[in-house]
């Protein structure tokens, strides 16, 4: 089978824009939730993981000159993708097809939610009509480099949509449509799924407790990330240093309910169980799992069932990067992956933050610190969303 | 190894769950077109669909029905891969107007919980209990194309052997009034005779709830047998061209085996103008089949354009409602391409072909 190999990624989350800064946040265990500056809300007592810049500033680094409306989702891909494909020299060693996917599920909704009333009352602010929508925000973000993609396309998964993404990119190569994809995933704070969360009780109004048992909800955060994979072929043919494989996946359905997870974690351990069968490898062999770790009493137990049942003597560290960036939620996936590829490349393993106490049904406790000179050949990465789309990725050493 | 289209199911404009429009359609009079939907309680328990939007009821019942179709239940279907271009946007548009209006007070959950796109997805899994893959496409005009494309590619890897695929998408009057602001609608409506004559902007919009079952093994109901699926982005005429050449290559077919094209005409002369162009460039004299005049216009409206090649081929004819230019039926259609694009960025050919 086609050898899946990651040669470039890009970046941008509350803790940095670039893989140099999140580096530097993970290894000084500085985490990026705090107040909101930028979205426009009422809930200003709730602690987000909010990227620093303002869309002004996102457009100078993003290089974006247009004097066309954009959203905040594409703005953030926008400077996502610009690190990833200069990561792995695109422009001057382009890959023979290329495919772009991304996902999103806020798509344009900031932007809709500022100016709903002007759509069904005036005429101020129609161009956004028409950026609402996920697939919209890719193809903005896909014009930009029209000409070197084959084809373009969106997941929309919630919280697991940035994982699907890679998870297509890679069979796409394995089947020969493209010899390479961009794949992950962007998204922006919106009043809307911040009110939506917070209906549903879930958000914590201090920092998140990823896997403690005091945990009261998650942070939301916003952010965008890509990978460049690409076959062993065009590595080879574009003289490109890869830096790590993609060596399994795995998505499955937990079936049980739309927003909450099954209590033994059904959906996640299939995700699990296939991502390590397809890597070939069994559970000692995987040396870190960067977990989906929200914070919700209900994901938290969740998935750590699933990890108990796929791992059972052998679990790994574990952390949740949430307690860092926020739940980045369709871009989750992206973000978490690239992160986890960052721990393999620099040789640790990033604290789970905030965490004191274990939960009680659980057999392990996340690594409170960061790990220095941690070895990592094998990295596991989760991503859940809402109506148990469950996936899991595993990234490996060269 | 071979890939068909086993069974379909549509809820649209057109009487639910059957293929009458194929034989009599009823043609579309509105700008904005409801769904003629079946008797929902028939298939889904009268307390699990109280709590569902339309959209979702469509979505499980088409499912259902496909499935049964071809006896699998959540136990032996491998995959549930669903487009959807706005996902549940009634609910979305409820969750949202109550933000606005509460001014973030006072919300309840139950909109936004079922707002998000991979509900009819997860829903569809969660009714018939399956754990396999499950995922959703959210990318305008190519959101079911997506779909075929991911089972396609799963199946020809080995990684699963059959799949629901589904196309489901909804036009509630705010959001059509939104996107009639953009030029999405016409402001009349078209009828049959003037459907394709119009030189404006805009279609006619249509609900689009269409679930197919896909597998890797031929089977004496098979519609059709699915021989290619490719995606492209913004490509020129000359790599549409080359595209549609070295698919057919790669089948051992030429373009003369071709018996019909099938295109996403709409009235919206910026539309249709792409697939002139591609008639008068590549296709020529291959006669052209079109649905939406029928179907309508939504972002998962190409479902019904590989619906309607599949169950032409199925059916052994292509009658003559179908048919763009020439209206003269065809009988025993061998192979059927189908060609779709959005706003001439995204394209899509599927080609599609008799299953013996």
């Amino acid at each position: 089978m086609t050898k899946i190999l990651v040669t470039g990624m890009g970046i941008i989350s509350a803790i940095g824009v670039g893989k140099t800064p999140t580096v530097q946040s993970l290894l000084n265990g500085k985490s990026g939730i705090g107040r909101i500056k930028h979205l426009k809300t009422k809930h200003l007592e709730l602690p987000v993981g909010e990227v620093s810049c303002d869309d002004e500033e996102l457009k100078i680094i993003a290089g974006y000159k247009s004097s066309l409306p954009i959203t905040r989702t594409s703005l953030l891909g926008r400077v996502a993708i610009k690190e990833a494909l200069e990561d792995a020299d695109i422009d001057n060693r382009r890959p023979r097809k290329m495919a772009f996917i991304s996902g999103t599920t806020v798509g344009g909704m900031e932007k809709s939610e500022q100016y709903y009333h002007d759509f069904l009352n005036n005429d101020l602010h129609n161009d956004y009509i028409s950026l609402h929508d996920c697939g919209a925000c890719t193809d903005v973000i896909a014009k930009q480099y029209e000409g070197k993609f084959d084809m373009v396309t969106t997941i929309s998964t919630a919280c697991s949509s940035a994982a699907n993404a890679i998870i297509l990119g890679a069979n796409l190569i394995k089947a020969g449509y493209v010899d390479a994809a961009i794949v992950g995933g962007t998204e922006c704070l919106s009043k809307f799924h911040l009110n939506g969360f917070n209906t549903l009780m879930i958000l914590d109004t201090d920092k998140c407790k990823p896997f403690d048992k005091n945990r009261k909800g998650l942070n939301l955060g916003e952010g965008a990330a890509y990978l460049v994979i690409e076959s062993e072929e065009s590595m080879l043919q574009r003289k490109i240093k890869p830096l790590c494989e993609l060596s399994g996946y795995g998505n499955a359905c937990d079936a049980f309910h739309q927003t909450a997870s099954s209590s033994d974690g059904e959906g996640a351990y299939r995700a699990i169980m296939q991502a390590l069968e397809m890597s070939g490898l069994s559970a000692k062999d995987i040396d870190y799992i960067n977990a989906h770790g929200t914070g919700t009493g209900n994901n938290d137990e969740s998935e750590g069932a699933a990890i108990m049942r796929a791992f059972g003597n052998n679990i790994p560290p574990v952390s949740s990067t949430k307690s860092f960036t926020g739940h980045t939620t369709s871009a989750a996936g992206g973000v978490e992956s690239v992160i986890s590829v960052l721990a393999i490349l620099n040789d640790f393993i990033p604290a789970n933050l905030n965490f004191s106490e274990k939960i009680e049904t659980l057999s392990f406790s996340p690594v409170k610190e960061c790990v220095h000179e941690a070895k990592l050949s094998h990295v596991m990465t989760n991503s859940f969303g809402f109506g148990g789309n469950d996936s899991s990725c595993v990234f490996s050493k060269l | 190894m071979n890939i068909y289209i086993q069974a379909a199911s549509q809820i649209s404009t057109q009487e639910p769950l059957n293929e009458k429009w194929f034989d009599t359609p009823s043609y579309p009079d509105k700008i904005l077109n409801e769904s003629i939907d079946p008797d929902f309680k028939a298939y889904i328990p009268v307390m699990i669909a109280r709590r569902m939007g339309n959209l979702l009821k469509r979505g499980i019942v088409t499912s259902v029905d496909a499935l049964n179709k071809c006896s699998l239940n959540g136990d032996n279907l491998q995959a549930v891969i669903t487009g959807t271009g706005l996902g549940c946007i009634e609910n979305t548009e409820h969750f949202l107007n109550a933000v606005l209006d509460n001014e973030e007070s006072c919300l309840q959950p139950t909109f936004f919980i079922q707002s998000t796109h991979n509900t009819i997805s997860s829903q569809i899994a969660l009714f018939i209990k399956c754990h396999g893959y499950n995922t959703t496409y959210s990318h305008r005009g190519t959101s079911f194309d997506s779909c075929l494309l991911d089972a396609f590619v799963q199946m020809k890897l080995g990684l699963i052997s059959n799949a629901l695929v589904g196309g489901h998408d909804e036009m509630t009057p705010s959001y059509f009034t939104l996107l009639q602001k953009v030029g999405y609608w016409k402001n009349t409506p078209l009828t049959d005779e003037n459907f394709h004559a119009a030189d404006t902007r805009g279609s006619i919009s249509g609900n689009a709830s269409l679930s197919m079952v896909m597998a890797n093994m031929k089977v004496p109901y098979s519609l059709c047998q699915m021989r290619t699926v490719e995606m492209l982005y913004a490509p020129t005429m000359q790599e549409i061209k080359a595209k549609i050449d070295c698919m057919l290559e790669a089948n051992g077919m030429k373009l003369a085996d071709v018996d019909a094209v099938v295109m996403g005409l709409s009235g919206d002369k910026d539309n249709d103008n792409v697939y002139k162009n591609i008639m008068s460039e590549v296709t020529r004299d291959i006669p052209v089949m079109c649905y939406k005049h029928i179907f309508g216009e939504s972002f998962c409206a190409s479902a019904y354009g590989v619906y309607t090649a599949a169950t032409a081929i199925a059916k052994k004819r292509v009658p003559s409602h179908l048919l763009y230019s020439s209206r003269k039926e065809i009988l025993n259609p061998r192979n059927i391409l189908v060609f779709n694009h959005f706003h001439n960025i995204d394209h899509s050919l599927i080609l599609l072909s008799c299953p013996d």
